[in-house]
C-alpha cells in the first residue's frame, strides 16, 4: 500500500481570485476551476521536504478528442482474451491532470562477477548409420564453450529514470505510458497548468527514492548484460552503490479515463500520455474465453491422441 | 591532439554542479549527467497563494491549449508567449587565421606530386594542371574532457582453447584538445590528416586571410545533436585509446566501454584549409592542405598501370633468365 506524505492538511480554503467566491480544495491539488465563473486558480503552497516546488514540466500535445479516439481504439483492439463487454465499452473521461513524478538520476557504481563463455571449435569423431545400414565413422566440427571468470567495476550515469510521485497512480501504471520524449522538458511555470487539474505530490520522498532505486538497479543489470564480453554469459552477480544522486519534481500531462464495462465492477482506469498518445491499463480477462481456450486446447490433444491410437 | 600553446580565454558561465561540464544558455539540464541547472533562488515562500493568469488583451482568465502548446485567452484568441525549448543552430566561436598564401599552397601541390613514389606516372608533376584552388574553412568541435572509463574486452591474452580471453578493468583518461569534425565538405579521413597542422591558440573571433570571399562552411546540426555527436566521438575515442593502452594481448574484439565524463568542455571551431583539384589526363584529382601548415597535405592522385605491368613483366622475365641460366647448367 503506496505511503501518503504524512500529516498533510486534508484541505485548503481559498477565494476565487474572479468573483471572490470561497473555495474548499483537496490539499493534494495545485490548480482548481472556479465553478461560479469558470476561472481557472493556481494554488502555490510552501514547499515541503515531501512537496518541492516542481522544477520541470511536460505540456499536453495530445488534446481531449484525440486521447478519447486513441483509448477507443485501445479497447477495441484489447488482447484475445479481454472482456468483450470491456472491448464495447465508452470511456467516460474523468480528467487531464499534470501527474506529479520525480525525475532521478545518479552515478552508479556497480562491482560485478560473471562466468564468461568463450566458444571455440573441435573436430570430434562418432559412429553412424549410412544408408546401406552399415556402421561408419564420421568426424564432425562442433561448438564448444570455455567458461573463465571475470571481476570487475562498472561506473556509469544514471538518467531520465521517471517514478510516480501520485498516490492514485501506481509507477506500473505510469511505466504502461512511458516513455516521456524529455527532449520537450520545460522549466516550470504557472501558465502551463493554468485551466488544468495539477496535482501534488501524494507519496513521500523516501517512497519515491526506493522506485527509482529498484527501476535503476534493474537498468544497470540490463547495461551490464550488454557490457559483458565473450559470446555468452552466465551467473552474473553485481553490487550497486548509486551516489551523486538528483531528484526533481516533474509535471507529466496525463489523461484519466475510466471505463466501465459490467455493473457488478468497478471501472477501469486507463491512462493516456498527454504528449505521445501512448495508452495503458489493465485490461479484465475474460474467465469464460479462457475457459473456452483451455478446453478447446484439450479437446485438440485428446482429438490428436485418438488418430495416432487408431493409426498404430 | 593539435599543437596548443596559447590557450583561449573562456568566459565564465555556470557550471553543472555534478559534472562540473559548463552549461549553455537554455540549458535546463546538464547534456552530460542530467543534472538540473541552478535556477535562480526566488523569494521563499512561507504562505499559500493563489493565482490567476489573464490574457494581457481583454483581461480574461486564460487557460492552457494543448493544440497550441501555450497558454491562450479562450475569449480573445491571444496566445501567450511562453519560453521556448532552446536548440540552437551551433554557431563557430574562434576562426583560426589562414597563415598558407595561395602561391605556398601551389607550391606545397606540387612538392606532394613529386613524392607520390615510383608507382606515380613519371610526368604526373609537369602534366598535372592545377584547375581550381578554393580557400575554405570548415567547422570542428574541439573538446577537454575527464573520463573514468569502465571497460571489458576480449582479446588473445591469456587464451586458452579458445582464441580469446575476457578481460576488464578501470582507468581515468584525459582528453586534451580532441577535435570532432563537423565538416560535410571535406570526409574524416581528409579533416583528421591536416588536423595536426593546426595552432589552436591563434583562435580569433573573425576570418583572417583567405582572400577577398573565402567559404565559410557552417555547422548545419542543432546543439543536441551536436553533443551527441561529439559524446559518440568521446566514446569511440575511449576504446580505441583503452584498446591500445590497457587491454593485454595482441587482437582484440567486443571492446566495450562505459564513461562517466567531467569538466566537458566543447568549443566550436572553423579551421583553415585549402582545396584544390588538379587534372591529369582528363581525370580530376583533389587535394586538401591544412592552411596553417602546408606540410599537412591529403588527397589522391593516379597510378601508373604502365610502370606495374613493367614491374612484372620485368620479374617474370628476370625469373625465366634465371631457368634458362639453370638448366643450362646443369
Amino acid at each position: 500500500m503506496a505511503s501518503t506524505v504524512s500529516n498533510p492538511p486534508t484541505s485548503t480554503e481559498i477565494a476565487c481570485q474572479s468573483c471572490g467566491a470561497i473555495l474548499l480544495i483537496d490539499a493534494t491539488v495545485r490548480s482548481t476551476t472556479c465553478p461560479y465563473c469558470a476561472s481557472p486558480s493556481i494554488i502555490r503552497r510552501p514547499p515541503t521536504p515531501n512537496r518541492p516546488s516542481p522544477s520541470f514540466l511536460v505540456g499536453f500535445t495530445i488534446n481531449h478528442e484525440r486521447a478519447t479516439q486513441l483509448v477507443r481504439t485501445w479497447l477495441s483492439k484489447s488482447h484475445l482474451f479481454a472482456r468483450s463487454d470491456f472491448k464495447s465499452a465508452v470511456p467516460e473521461l474523468t480528467h487531464g491532470i499534470y501527474l506529479p513524478a520525480y525525475l532521478y538520476g545518479a552515478v552508479a557504481h556497480a562491482d560485478y562477477s560473471a562466468s564468461i563463455g568463450e566458444n571455440y571449435t573441435e573436430t570430434e569423431t562418432y559412429t553412424t548409420t549410412d544408408s546401406q545400414g552399415k556402421s561408419v565413422r564420421r568426424t564432425r566440427t562442433v561448438t564448444k564453450t570455455e567458461w573463465r571468470p571475470l571481476s570487475g567495476r562498472y561506473v556509469c550515469y544514471v538518467v531520465d529514470v521517471l517514478v510516480t510521485a501520485s498516490g492514485g497512480v501506481s509507477n506500473e501504471a505510469l511505466e504502461a505510458i512511458e516513455p516521456f520524449d524529455l527532449r520537450s522538458l520545460r522549466a516550470y511555470s504557472d501558465s502551463f497548468i493554468a485551466g488544468w487539474l495539477a496535482e501534488e505530490p501524494s507519496r513521500t520522498q523516501a517512497e519515491c527514492f526506493r522506485f527509482a532505486h529498484d527501476e535503476t538497479v534493474a537498468l544497470v543489470e540490463r547495461r551490464l548484460k550488454g557490457f559483458m564480453p565473450g559470446d555468452s554469459h552466465r551467473n552474473l552477480q553485481f553490487q550497486t552503490n548509486l551516489n551523486n544522486e538528483v531528484i526533481n519534481l516533474v509535471l507529466l500531462p496525463v489523461w484519466s479515463y475510466a471505463v466501465r464495462y459490467a455493473e457488478d465492477r468497478p471501472p477501469v482506469q486507463i491512462l493516456v500520455n498527454g504528449q505521445t498518445g501512448r495508452v495503458g491499463g489493465k485490461v479484465p480477462v475474460s474467465t469464460t474465453k479462457v475457459a473456452f481456450a483451455v478446453l478447446a486446447v484439450i479437446g485438440v490433444l485428446l482429438l490428436l491422441a485418438l488418430l495416432m491410437s487408431l493409426a498404430s | 591532439m593539435m599543437d596548443n600553446t596559447q590557450p583561449i580565454d573562456v568566459i565564465e558561465v555556470p557550471h553543472c554542479e555534478r559534472c562540473e561540464s559548463p552549461l549553455e544558455a537554455g540549458d535546463l539540464r546538464c547534456a552530460i549527467c542530467g543534472a538540473a541547472a541552478p535556477q535562480s533562488v526566488s523569494t521563499k515562500q512561507t504562505k499559500i497563494a493563489v493565482n490567476v493568469l489573464r490574457c494581457t488583451g481583454c483581461g480574461a482568465a486564460i487557460t492552457y491549449d494543448p493544440n497550441r502548446q501555450a497558454p491562450s485567452c479562450s475569449f480573445c484568441g491571444e496566445v501567450m508567449q511562453v519560453e521556448t525549448i532552446v536548440d540552437p543552430m551551433e554557431q563557430t566561436e574562434f576562426y583560426l587565421p589562414m597563415t598558407v598564401s595561395i602561391e605556398e599552397a601551389r607550391a606545397a601541390l606540387k612538392g606532394w606530386l613529386d613524392t607520390r613514389g615510383w608507382f606515380r606516372p613519371s610526368d604526373l608533376s609537369a602534366a598535372s594542371q592545377l584547375t581550381e584552388i578554393k580557400p575554405l574553412w570548415w567547422v570542428a568541435w574541439i573538446f577537454d574532457a575527464d573520463a573514468l572509463v569502465s571497460w571489458t574486452a576480449d582479446s588473445n591474452a591469456g587464451s586458452g582453447r579458445s582464441s580469446w580471453a575476457p578481460h576488464a578493468g578501470q582507468t581515468e583518461l584525459r582528453f586534451d584538445n580532441m577535435l570532432v569534425s563537423g565538416s560535410r565538405g571535406l570526409t574524416d579521413k581528409e579533416a583528421y590528416a591536416i588536423t595536426p597542422g593546426m595552432q589552436l591558440g591563434s583562435g580569433k573571433t573573425y576570418v583572417e586571410g583567405g582572400g577577398d570571399q573565402p567559404t565559410l562552411e557552417r555547422f548545419d546540426v542543432p546543439r543536441s545533436q551536436a553533443r551527441q555527436q561529439v559524446l559518440a566521438a568521446i566514446e569511440a575515442t575511449a576504446a580505441d585509446r583503452i584498446q591500445q593502452h590497457h587491454i593485454p594481448g595482441t587482437r582484440f574484439r567486443k571492446v566495450r566501454v562505459s564513461l562517466v565524463l567531467r569538466r566537458l568542455i566543447t568549443q566550436r571551431y572553423s579551421l583553415p584549409a585549402y582545396v584544390l583539384a588538379y587534372r591529369y589526363r582528363n581525370e580530376l584529382y583533389r587535394v586538401v592542405i591544412c592552411g596553417q601548415n602546408a606540410s599537412y597535405i591529403v588527397g589522391s592522385s593516379p597510378f601508373s598501370y604502365a610502370k606495374l605491368f613493367a614491374l612484372i613483366g620485368g620479374t617474370l622475365l628476370l625469373g625465366l633468365f634465371l631457368l634458362i641460366v639453370m638448366a643450362a647448367a646443369s
